[in-house]
């Protein structure tokens, strides 16, 4: 079956399909992940957070490595469902800058889709302090590839 | 007294109960380090938790790898107990990062400037092939904690 005569499903539907499933990756677990929103015709989707104690660095912020993790998380699960969970998108590149400190706690990641191509795919994402502020914005690039099926 | 780099360095990055919960958390052991040159090298194991649907390390995580040695690297340099917050950091991942393999980091100085330092860092396996590389630019910043 062509990936095209796949039957998409309604946003709220596979927000629904993503937080019932049963076989997270390790890596969402660890990073307190939970899928909120979904925006299928936009190519965007928001993660919330809670980001354990155990990322801190010497000043006990997140080590900036663990901020860019969240928000290749979000970018990787937005192809995912912009593609109706047909491909999943390996990372090339990932740039982020980090505008301001983050403490372990509560934060949230809004990712979106610039262009899913056939060989590439260009995404950015934001993350966001407890207090809605800006933390760090990142930008990407990766290689759609059909996958089976995510569970 | 002059401040004794190597000393300081190898007690806080030379003991694992010295080692913050992030560097703890991806198995940073240190090998070795030179403040002068303003380099790093450290072995990293990655934990079960770090790993994506495809069973290889997320790629934040294997960022959050080359950001601990090139964090290292430009904050030794400094000639004193200093931190260096990254303000840019730029991944390629060249291969997939396997894992429950011994991988080794090493980050390095490019420029130290007196508002900006540049760093880069390279992951390999043992056999030596590059699994991914990454460029950042951080600013440098004198700490008084011991």
């Amino acid at each position: 079956m062509a990936e095209t005569e796949k039957p998409r499903i309604s946003d709220a539907d596979m927000l629904a399909r993503f937080q019932g499933s049963k076989k997270r990756p390790p890596c969402s677990d660890t990073l307190g992940m939970t899928l909120v929103e979904v925006e299928q015709d936009a190519m965007r989707i928001r993660m919330d957070f809670d980001v354990p104690q155990m990322f801190a660095n010497p000043t006990g912020a997140v080590q900036g490595g663990f901020i860019s993790a969240m928000l290749d998380e979000a970018m990787s699960t937005c192809v995912i469902i912009a593609s109706n969970v047909t491909m999943t998108a390996p990372t090339l590149e990932m740039k982020t800058s980090f505008l301001r400190r983050l403490m372990p706690g509560a934060a949230s990641v809004e990712a979106r889709i610039l262009k899913l191509g056939k060989s590439a795919a260009f995404m950015e994402a934001e993350c966001f302090g407890p207090e809605g502020e800006l933390v760090a914005k990142a930008t990407a690039t990766a290689i759609p590839m059909l996958f089976k099926r995510l569970g | 007294m002059s401040f004794d780099a190597r000393t300081y360095w190898q007690d806080i990055l030379g003991n694992p109960g010295r080692r913050p919960p992030a560097t703890a958390f991806v198995n940073f052991e240190l090998i070795g380090f030179d403040p002068e040159a303003g380099w790093c090298e450290a072995a990293f194991l990655a934990p079960s938790q770090a790993a994506n649907p495809g069973g290889n390390v997320q790629g934040g995580f294997v960022t959050a790898m080359l950001d601990e040695v090139m964090s290292v690297a430009g904050s030794i340099v400094q000639g004193g107990p200093a931190m260096s917050p990254t303000l840019q950091m730029t991944t390629s991942f060249i291969r997939p990062v396997p894992m429950g393999v011994r991988l080794i980091g090493r980050g390095q100085v490019v420029r130290q400037g007196r508002a900006a330092i540049f760093t880069e860092g390279w992951l390999r396996n043992e056999s030596g092939d590059l699994l991914a590389q990454a460029t950042a630019s951080c600013i440098p910043r004198a700490m008084d904690w011991s």
